[in-house]
């Protein structure tokens, strides 16, 4: 007996420990090796290419940018913390300003027929215009750069928020409606007891699409609005001062932000909606 | 004032081509306080439609539906949905699903109480232990626990319940049905249930609606189960009626599956070798009687005649056989002898369908059985029975019949008169499925029955009753079983008909030779025909089964399916048996009773079906007068006063019955 039950153990032990192996292999130890590949490429292209740092270059050139992000020498001189900070602070402002926005005027129009048929059209023609174009306009109307990015932000982001929600709001089961009907439901208890947890998952996606574009959306602001800190303006600066590597570290870098928020908006997600979200 | 009330109720939906499809019309119901209804009906035939109506989830096309006198407009509480798919909200837990209907409708309640109400309503549906869980980790029959206890806590007037019970195992299905049960009646909660579950349906209900198939659908029949309360599960199946309402309901299912079938199958007329048709569906039942039919076509006399396409439909009761005659989705069919006259007079809800016969299939084969506590009695005679009727005046004493135009039951009556005895005031005779007389028998729920083999043989094999008479102590040589078609039919198709007689002519023969009994016998017991045992089904020589409870050596099965004299279709016959309907009331006798006849008899027909086999000797012999065994002659000069001799009979209608022109259908 005893043995007998030893040897299924350490089968199930040598299996973890597999499994785990092959978890790390996976996980870590490709995309590892993949970027190593990546980057020694890179660096074969760059000796013939001489306008073109390689990846050694690079860490050699921006080597103070990198150990120093918190340095503020006043202007538009600051460490690359300070910069990302920057545009954070500005997605975090035009990016709220969508959600709520983009929730409210989601429901009212999932709510109503009539106002989501009037409405849908012109919202699905401007959602498709880039980010880009509306700098221009903002810029004119608002005269200043500031509101005139946290507009551009606004506007990149509000629509995928809006239309989700709308169609979450009309997607709630007839099941649900027919309850609240049923019992009669006041129209308080409806909106926070029915509608809004049913129509919950699609606002999340539409709050996930919209971080990624809000993050886009700034970048392509700040790099026309000159003098003002952030990332983006950065990146603009350096390629007038010809600094290529550092454009390179600052594209690195909001990628990572990039790939930060997306996280954290799943993380919310699983967070709010356990077993909700279908991946 | 009616509780619900439903008039004249249409929903109409708009189709996305433009058109428009009728879902139900013509609905007018009303519901009682405290009463418990049933929509039965198949898929899609607007069941649900009309339940989410009293609702108020959907408002009709046309008409009202009212609750106690106020028309309904909107959904509210006090008409609770337990839904078909349970309708939980995923995101609350089951107490707070519960909570929320609670809290909402019983706002004036305390805190306390309200919370008081959420626990009793869990328990009471057994889910305690998964009050705290979301509706996700539930199984399917949890979930509709959940529901039922969201409903029931709201406590509202009516309760309404689309297929509750549907996804839940057997056990957890009774159970709730039982707590169901239990609740409605402790409370006098009014409910209207929507099921597919013929069982549930009568353990629930107090009426059960069946619902016609869609489009159009109407209330097809309206069922009153009375079978008293308080019900248990297990004893309603045991109580007299449950079987006969578990049988209506289900022919009812099975006419309206049968109907879609001929809706949905393009009925094409193959025409072939000269015949105008040659796929023709015929109808039986199974008996011993249906021997030709079936012959005819196992043995190949209908290939034999070109009728190619035979396809035999089983009925379980005549009256699927007068259903499919008169819907015209069978073209021929086995009729008891009565049943041509019977419908071409207008016995099928007063409207006459002419409906001819042109060939006698089968005679006598019928007996009067009783059950053995009546041999126990010493009951042997017919003034035994009479004397012991007279000596329990109290107890109504059942007799089985299998159709009201059937011979078993015109000569049952005609034996209960002679003796004294009135079939409408001191017995009463009850229609029920051949094929569930024995059961009935041995239940308990019938005294007696006047059957067709081999059921008579059955009871008496099976020990359970003993034969009292048999036809051939009645009237030997009556027609028992005749082949029917309708009249327009029999014009369209005139070749054919002459073609299928002569089949059957053959095959009635077939039948009749010694020497093919056991192969007939055989055939007969198949699952596909009658489905049991050879060894109780005896075509004419049934000697080695008469030793009954009483063995007096009755001779059990006498068919005669053919002899020169047998299988000609007669006038006087059809007359007499036109007037013993007429005798009991339950038609009335035509004015123009020879026209009747020169209607349904088609001696032509099988005059021309005789000479073509060879059999020309059949065609000229002609009955004189019916003389039975009380010794009364009966001829076909002078009926009225016939029935005006008679001292038992019920009072006797006239009239003059109004039948088409006789015409072919047109193409």
């Amino acid at each position: 007996m005893a043995v007998a039950q030893k040897r299924p153990a350490t089968t199930s032990k040598f299996t973890i420990d597999d499994k785990l192996k092959a978890r790390i292999i996976d996980d870590y130890i490709t995309p590892f090796v993949t970027l190593l590949i990546l980057l020694s490429i890179w660096q074969v292209f760059s000796l013939f290419n001489q306008n073109l740092p390689g990846p050694i270059r690079v860490v050699q050139d921006t080597w103070k940018l990198i150990l120093y992000p918190f340095y503020d020498k006043g202007g538009t001189d600051k460490g690359l913390f300070w910069q990302i900070f920057a545009s954070l602070q500005r997605v975090l402002i035009g990016y709220s300003l969508a959600a709520v926005v983009g929730i409210s005027v989601g429901v009212l129009i999932g709510l109503n027929r009539r106002v989501y048929k009037g409405l849908d059209p012109i919202f699905q023609i401007l959602r498709t215009v880039p980010p880009l174009a509306w700098v221009p306009i903002a810029l004119a109307a608002l005269q200043q750069n500031q509101p005139a990015a946290l507009f551009v932000i606004f506007i990149t982001a509000v629509w995928p928020i809006l239309i989700n929600t709308a169609v979450g709001v009309k997607q709630i089961p007839q099941d649900y409606t027919n309850v609240a009907q049923v019992l009669q439901l006041p129209r308080s208890e409806f909106f926070f007891k029915i509608l809004f947890p049913s129509a919950l998952p699609y606002i999340f996606t539409g709050l996930r699409i919209a971080i990624g574009l809000a993050w886009l959306a700034i970048i392509a602001a700040e790099i026309v609005m000159s003098g003002i800190v952030g990332i983006g303006f950065f990146i603009w600066n350096a390629y007038q001062n010809g600094q290529v590597s550092e454009i390179i570290l600052a594209l690195v870098y909001i990628g990572l932000v990039g790939w930060g928020l997306d996280k954290l908006m799943d993380w919310l997600q699983h967070k709010i909606l356990p077993g909700q979200v279908k991946d | 004032m009616a509780f619900v009330t439903i008039e004249n109720l249409e929903r109409t939906f708009d189709l996305n081509d433009g058109g428009q499809y009728i879902a139900l019309k013509g609905i007018d119901l009303t519901i009682e306080e405290g009463e418990f209804i049933s929509l039965i009906g198949h898929s899609g035939c607007g069941k649900s439609t009309l339940l989410n109506m009293v609702a108020g989830l959907d408002l009709p096309t046309d008409g009202i539906v009212m609750l106690q006198g106020e028309q309904i407009l909107r959904p509210g509480p006090d008409r609770m949905v337990v839904f078909q798919n349970y309708s939980l909200l995923p995101w609350m837990t089951v107490r707070e699903n519960i909570r929320l209907a609670v809290k909402n409708v019983m706002g004036h309640l305390s805190k306390a109480e309200q919370e008081e109400i959420i626990e009793h309503h869990i328990n009471l549906v057994g889910l305690s232990h998964a009050a705290d869980k979301p509706p996700d980790q539930l199984s399917g029959g949890m979930k509709q626990r959940v529901a039922i206890a969201r409903a029931l806590a709201i406590r509202p007037k009516l309760l309404l319940l689309d297929e509750p019970f549907g996804a839940l195992d057997a056990l957890t299905r009774g159970n709730l049905q039982e707590q169901l049960m239990k609740i409605c009646e402790e409370n006098k909660v009014t409910a209207i249930m929507v099921t597919h579950d013929v069982d549930e349906a009568i353990l629930l209900s107090d009426r059960i609606v069946m619902l016609t198939n869609g489009p159009e659908s109407k209330i097809g029949q309206l069922m009153k189960v009375d079978i008293p309360r308080p019900r248990k599960r297990m004893e309603v199946i045991n109580h007299p009626n449950y079987y006969s309402y578990r049988s209506e309901i289900i022919y009812f299912l099975n006419q309206q599956k049968q109907i879609k079938k001929i809706r949905s199958r393009k009925q094409t007329v193959v025409a072939k070798h000269g015949l105008e048709k040659v796929n023709l569906d015929i109808g039986f039942l199974p008996l011993t009687a249906s021997a030709p039919i079936i012959i005819a076509k196992e043995k190949g006399f209908f290939t034999h005649h070109g009728l190619d396409e035979v396809n035999l439909v089983r009925e379980s009761a005549w009256r699927g056989i007068q259903d499919g005659i008169a819907g015209g989705y069978l073209d021929a069919a086995l009729m008891p002898s009565g049943m041509p006259v019977w419908m071409t007079v207008g016995g099928m809800d007063g409207k006459p369908i002419p409906v001819a016969t042109a060939l006698t299939l089968t005679r006598n084969g019928n007996a009067i059985a009783l059950d053995k506590r009546f041999a126990d009695q010493g009951i042997r005679t017919l003034s035994d029975l009479k004397k012991f009727l007279r000596e329990t005046p109290d107890k109504k004493h059942i007799f089985g019949v299998a159709h009201p135009a059937s011979s078993h039951n015109l000569l049952l009556r005609y034996w209960l008169a002679s003796g004294g005895i009135d079939p409408d005031h001191d017995v009463e005779v009850m229609s029920l499925p051949p094929a569930q007389m024995v059961a009935n028998l041995q239940s308990g729920t019938i005294d007696g029955y006047s059957i067709g083999e081999p059921w008579a043989t059955r009871a008496v094999v099976e020990g359970i009753g003993y034969e009292i008479a048999t036809d051939i102590e009645v009237w030997d040589g009556h027609p028992g079983k005749v082949l029917g078609v309708r009249e327009d039919w029999a014009l369209t198709y005139p070749n054919t008909h002459v073609a299928l007689v002569k089949a059957l002519l053959e095959a009635c023969k077939y039948c009749a030779d010694p020497a093919n009994h056991n192969e007939v016998r055989e055939i007969l017991s198949q699952a596909e025909y009658l489905s049991m045992d050879h060894e109780y089904i005896y075509l004419s020589d049934a000697q080695q089964a008469t030793c009954g409870i009483t063995k007096d050596n009755r001779q059990l099965s006498h068919h005669v399916f053919f002899d020169n004299t047998a299988n000609r279709p007669s006038r006087t016959e059809n007359l007499w048996l036109l007037a013993q309907m007429a005798r009991w009331g339950d038609v009335a006798f035509p004015r123009n009773w020879v026209e009747v006849l020169e209607r349904v008899c088609k001696v032509s027909v099988f005059s021309i079906a005789a000479r073509e086999l060879g059999m020309s000797e059949m065609t000229t012999y002609s009955r004189g007068a019916i003389e039975l065994f009380d010794g009364i002659k009966f001829t076909a000069d002078d009926p009225i006063s016939y029935l005006n001799s008679l001292n038992i009979k019920h009072d006797i209608y006239m009239a003059d019955v109004m039948l088409d022109v006789p015409k072919p259908r047109a193409a």
